[in-house]
């Protein structure tokens, strides 16, 4: 028998594009949220993104796994309507417009409250739905930017630099799925739905903890330090004959252990490391002394001795060598399907593991408009209808 | 009302991925309860270099909203008052490194015995199970290990990882996600279960476009500094007395961009498409800077602005924190902690409207809330006499 889901009967409205707002809706639809993703009738845009067969793409299919598919026109009255319809039988909607433009369309959270006053509806924008830059357009970068992520990443002198990874909207998408599990709980209590507001921006910020806390209680404005820790050392990349390898030595005992596997104990008694103070203060005499010795063998030459030594270290994989590490595969952190024109496609497995209710990959991406007629059917809306609505382009 | 008010949360976690995902359900209402030994408590209550009076601010930040219960759990009677509490609580949330919960008697399997409806959750370095289940890992060796280092930086410069610890926060996030799911199980249910995940799988389920770039090409992708992947310009530009960012990829706001800037490249047939400007990316931004370099970034700014362009500048923590829009988004909170005083915390970045998150509490002193959490386990004050006489509490 197939376990039940986590989410099993939770309804969501999927008014998202691109990345935060449709990684929110495919993290409750791996956990078994019925996700309807609604697209306009030309279809998203990512759809057109780097394709592999007509109306799909790589872009597209990475963040709407798991989810039904409806194509609507929400610039048509009768659009609004199958909208509306369909917000009235949810439990959550997700949307990510810049705010203002839900409630042109008629489809803000006050609109749709009235006709579902359950409804936990989920904006997820650049800047927030309040404060003085709500209305600006905001992609990762600029929050990335003005959170301050930017300027803690990269080497100190260098070009600016971002996180490779989009943390701002992901980061955003992570926030948002805790705000809809979290009002719908809430709602267990109250009956009632609620707004939940979210941005990259606050994302970014939130993600800050430590660099605030650095700035907050020393005073002193946290720089970039390539792969280094702004409170610990050693702890960073260092360089082997062949490469560079992580090493986390950041405690008392561990730094005592790493000192000797790297043949260096007599820096342990040495005024300049002895406490964990003094290493960080001379962190990068200590990077010069470590280096001496690590470039003389393999990394895997380390990587192999800091394990029996029991010392959390790590080599710095490659997108492809990071998919393919034996690890990354016990957790099946690759999963494959099949797409209708596309053939075999390989997506990133959740990482969230439950033992009794686990997420599960349960169908590919939607084709634009796929399920169209059969949640028109379930909404209620005649074979006439829906035929109406075809005439007047409001569905393709 | 908060949303997870009523809800128990035992928080047996250390450093920084476990205990910001319980600080998490604390600011959204639940009652967390940090377990530390007597002495010195948990490892970050040790003084670095970020501390007030005594106290230490990176256990201030991360524990905010929580109490403290300080228990010996090599004592007998210690986990007997832990197993007493499990059967009072909804969640339970762990980060040792997998085999020593066990070991400490207060494992998935144990607790579940006391009470089948809990949710237990787990985060580690690698996960519960796999080859590498038993090794440590740090935040850096799970950024080295995912991809994201490989990402991160510049071409062929030193290695760089993401600046906030990426893999530690959203292995947090990814934890209380998990713990929602399965309290929306167990509440259909009635059973509880075990939640896994580790800070490799989280920095790994951050690679969503990375990875799929890969899949589609075949070639692992690179670091591109501030760049897009798949689109230009967006990334930062010069001015002349510094750096900010634009996202100005598609041809909309490209032509937006271009008329604010004064300049006519979308009318140039390398820049006019989207492939075209990815295709000539370093001609592009070469152009574009000509043109920026002669102007300040507030000049251009303001401009970008007016134009409906996104655009920003790259702030220090000093500006970000002091930034009108995150004052008013409610950010940056104030705080009187018993002994540090007057301090400050990152305010919630999720709003709800009705039963909004608060940060209201510093965090805890060691065992502040020893005595009261006693109490409400129908321990009678005499038998609390006792145990904090033999070491058991503090």
């Amino acid at each position: 028998m197939v376990p039940a889901m986590a989410l099993d009967g939770l309804r969501v409205v999927d008014q998202t594009q691109v990345m935060a707002g449709p990684f929110c809706s495919m993290l409750l639809a791996d956990m078994g949220a019925e996700v309807i993703k609604v697209e306009p009738v030309e279809g998203e845009h990512t759809r057109q993104e780097r394709s592999i067969a007509p109306g799909v793409s790589m872009s597209f299919l990475a963040v709407n796994r798991n989810k039904r598919g409806m194509a609507l026109d929400l610039k048509q009255p009768g659009g609004v309507e199958i909208l509306k319809r369909l917000a009235a039988s949810a439990d959550v909607l997700v949307e990510n417009y810049r705010p203002g433009v839900a409630r042109r369309l008629g489809i803000s959270y006050d609109d749709l409250k009235v006709i579902n006053p359950r409804l936990v509806y989920c904006s997820v924008s650049g800047f927030g739905q309040t404060g003085p830059y709500a209305s600006r357009g905001g992609f990762d970068l600029i929050a990335q930017g003005m959170s301050g992520i930017m300027s803690a990443t990269g080497s100190e002198g260098g070009p600016p630099v971002k996180v490779g990874v989009p943390i701002t909207d992901l980061g955003a998408g992570l926030f948002a799925v805790f705000g809809i599990l979290c009002a719908l709980r809430a709602r267990r209590t109250t009956g009632l739905g609620q707004l939940v507001d979210t941005s990259l921006f606050e994302a970014g910020l939130a993600l800050s903890a430590w660099e605030a806390t650095e700035y907050w209680y020393t005073g002193d404005v946290p720089k970039r330090l390539g792969s280094a820790h702004r409170l610990n050392a050693p702890y960073q990349a260092f360089r082997a004959s062949d490469g560079h390898f992580t090493v986390g030595a950041a405690n008392q005992k561990l730094w005592g252990i790493f000192a000797g596997v790297v043949g260096l104990a007599h820096l342990t008694e040495d005024p300049r490391f002895k406490s964990p103070g003094n290493r960080l203060a001379n962190r990068a005499e200590l990077e010069k002394l470590v280096e001496a010795a690590t470039v003389r063998e393999t990394r895997a030459h380390w990587l192999a001795k800091l394990e029996a030594a029991g010392i959390p270290a790590g080599p710095i994989y490659s997108v492809a060598e990071a998919l393919a590490d034996p690890q990354a595969q016990a957790r099946g952190m690759t999963q494959e399907y099949d797409f209708p024109g596309a053939g075999r496609v390989r997506t990133l497995g959740n990482p969230v593991k439950l033992s009794r209710s686990p997420a599960r990959l349960r169908k590919p991406p939607p084709r634009l408009g796929e399920d169209n007629e059969a949640l028109l059917g379930e909404l209620g809306f005649s074979a006439q209808e829906i035929r109406a609505f075809r005439e007047r382009k409001v569905i393709p | 009302m908060k949303p997870l008010q009523g809800l128990r949360v035992i928080d047996l976690t250390q450093a920084m991925a476990a205990p910001f995902c319980t600080m998490n359900l604390a600011d959204m209402g639940a009652d967390v309860i940090k377990v530390e030994a007597p002495g010195e408590g948990e490892s970050m209550r040790q003084l670095g270099r970020a501390q007030k009076n005594g106290h230490s601010g990176t256990f201030m930040t991360m524990n905010r909203n929580k109490r403290s219960l300080s228990v010996d759990l090599k004592q007998p009677e210690g986990v007997e008052i832990l197993r007493r509490l499990a059967k009072t609580a909804d969640v339970f949330v762990q980060n040792y490194r997998p085999g020593v919960a066990e070991r400490l008697g207060v494992g998935y399997e144990a607790l579940r015995a006391v009470n089948p409806r809990l949710v237990y959750c787990a985060i580690s370095g690698f996960g519960q199970t796999g080859p590498y289940a038993k090794r440590g890992g740090y935040d850096l060796i799970a950024q080295g290990m995912s991809g994201v280092m490989s990402v991160t930086g510049e071409e062929g410069g030193q290695p760089a990882k993401s600046g906030v610890p990426l893999a530690d926060l959203s292995a947090g996030l990814f934890g209380a996600y998990g713990i929602l799911c399965a309290l929306e199980h167990r509440d259909r249910t009635g059973e509880g279960q075990l939640v896994d995940t580790s800070l490799l799988e989280a920095a790994m389920a951050l690679t969503v476009w990375e990875s799929a770039e890969y899949w589609l090409t075949g070639k692992a992708p690179k670091p591109v500094g501030s760049a897009h992947r798949l689109g230009a310009p967006y990334q930062a530009l010069r001015a002349s007395d510094g750096y900010f960012t634009v996202g100005a990829q598609s041809d909309r706001m490209f032509t937006a961009f271009c008329e604010a800037a004064g300049i006519a490249l979308h009318k140039d047939e390398r820049f006019a498409t989207r492939a075209g400007r990815m295709q000539n990316r370093p001609a592009l931004i070469e152009a574009i800077e000509q043109r920026t370099r002669g102007d300040t970034r507030a000049a251009w700014l303001a401009r970008l602005e007016k134009a409906g362009v996104p655009a920003g500048p790259i702030n220090d923590y000093a500006e970000a924190l002091a930034d009108p829009h995150a004052l008013a988004r409610g950010m940056v909170v104030d705080l009187v902690h018993p002994g540090a005083g007057d301090i400050k915390a990152l305010g919630v970045p999720v709003k709800l409207s009705a039963t909004p998150g608060a940060v209201e509490r510093a965090a805890p002193l060691l065992g502040q809330h020893s005595d009261e959490i006693l109490k409400e386990l129908c321990y009678a004050e005499s038998e609390v006499a006792a145990l904090r006489a033999k070491g058991v509490i503090q």
